[in-house]
């Protein structure tokens, strides 16, 4: 099973390593699949909290995707950040909440709603606005916009490598702003 | 959000992936560090007069004290690295040290039993691993900057591979100035010296490796 991902993963993640667009992105979704279900098994009646999760390992992956070497399997980079991003999560509510509290002596209205979507709890709209002004304007341009980082420079006023250092420390900063972390 | 718009987010414009992150940002910080314990020894200890005339005790003190910075810097790369082995990088730090064993007991085997406590001691045991702590400050803190950047995920054991590199690091700027040519002496003490930024390292480890 991981051996068959492995070998479906690995030459998209090669070609995404390249600069390969569409297998960055193809890539990726297969991850948040796999992401899903690992966390899923894992965090039973914290489904809520499930799709932050996978949000905020993908953008690790792909802030740390320099860490990758080649010579390793993807699927085992791609486990050593999820399951750092898991335990980060379970020291982090170990101690305020009762992460493994049990449902079961609950009446049904009050279990945790199960969301079925891939849908997280906090909106990009939102989160783009918590970011200093530089960073959120070469995010929309070359991320959401889709303008080439040239352009994206062109219309800013910068560099081509001042719009690729924002968008690294947007993306950064995003990351902990799902994290929960100031 | 949701996770495909996330994943749309990602990849668009990603461009590469950015080459030897890891390597690149290991030898910046250890770069800084060795100019920075190159200085303090000069500065505050002085640089030995007699250093080109030290031959075959320097070469060998110099060819350890290379040898354990290029195993640290390898096992201070693997651990940066999520999923990637890590272990037999570490053996080979204490790799270097059993071979260095192995030549300072050959030297102290051969010695006369009269000198073997000087070959030990020298004269200035009581003060090398200290100055060989104070020098790799620099470069434990470089290092372990350099590290926040990367994905340890072990953060003791990424935190004592910082410590041993920046320690190898201290131990090469003291060597500008170190008098002492026993390889036993350099066995123990420079050991000794660049375990302590590896001790503190493990510590700091946990505190300043979260990501």
């Amino acid at each position: 099973m991981q051996k068959d991902f492995e070998e479906q993963l690995r030459p998209l993640w090669l070609q995404a390593q390249a600069g390969d667009e569409p297998a960055y992105r193809q890539a990726l979704s297969l991850v948040a699949d796999r992401l899903r279900g690992y966390f899923s098994r894992r965090m039973t009646g914290f489904s809520q909290d499930v799709e932050d999760l996978v949000q905020e390992t993908l953008l690790a992956l792909h802030l740390q995707r320099g860490t990758y070497d080649a010579g390793i399997p993807v699927t085992a980079w791609v486990h050593g950040i999820a399951r750092h991003k898991l335990v980060d999560l379970w020291r982090r509510r170990g101690r305020s909440e009762r992460l493994f509290e049990s449902f079961d002596d609950l009446p049904e209205a009050l279990h945790p709603a199960v969301h079925n979507e891939a849908e997280a709890q906090r909106d990009l709209g939102v989160l783009l606005q918590a970011l200093p002004a530089a960073q959120r304007l070469s995010i929309v341009d070359t991320k959401l916009e889709g303008l080439s980082v040239a352009d994206a420079a062109l219309r800013e006023g910068v560099s081509e490598s001042a719009v690729k250092v924002n968008v690294h420390r947007g993306l950064k900063r995003l990351a902990q702003l799902i994290r929960g972390t100031p | 959000m949701r996770t495909e718009q996330l994943v749309d987010v990602l990849a668009r414009q990603a461009g590469p992936a950015p080459r030897h992150a890891v390597e690149r940002r290991i030898a910046v910080a250890a770069g800084l560090g060795a100019i920075a314990s190159a200085l303090g020894a000069i500065g505050t200890l002085g640089l030995n007069a007699g250093l080109a005339d030290m031959g075959l005790g320097l070469a060998t003190k110099l060819a350890y004290v290379v040898g354990l910075l290029l195993a640290a810097a390898w096992f201070a790369d693997r651990v940066s690295r999520p999923g990637t082995p890590w272990r037999r990088a570490g053996w080979n730090v204490l790799a270097v040290v059993l071979v260095m064993t192995v030549l300072a007991a050959a030297f102290w085997a051969l010695a006369p039993s009269t000198e073997r406590l000087s070959l030990l001691l020298g004269r200035s045991w009581a003060s090398c691993p200290w100055r060989v702590a104070m020098l790799s400050v620099p470069a434990l803190a470089a290092v372990l900057w350099a590290m926040r950047g990367l994905a340890p995920t072990r953060p003791r054991t990424a935190g004592f591979a910082a410590g041993l590199l920046a320690g190898s690091i201290g131990a090469l700027g003291y060597a500008l100035y170190c008098p002492e040519l026993s390889p036993l002496f350099v066995l123990v003490w420079y050991t000794l010296g660049i375990l302590v930024p590896g001790a503190v390292g493990a510590v700091l480890g946990p505190w300043l490796l979260r990501w």
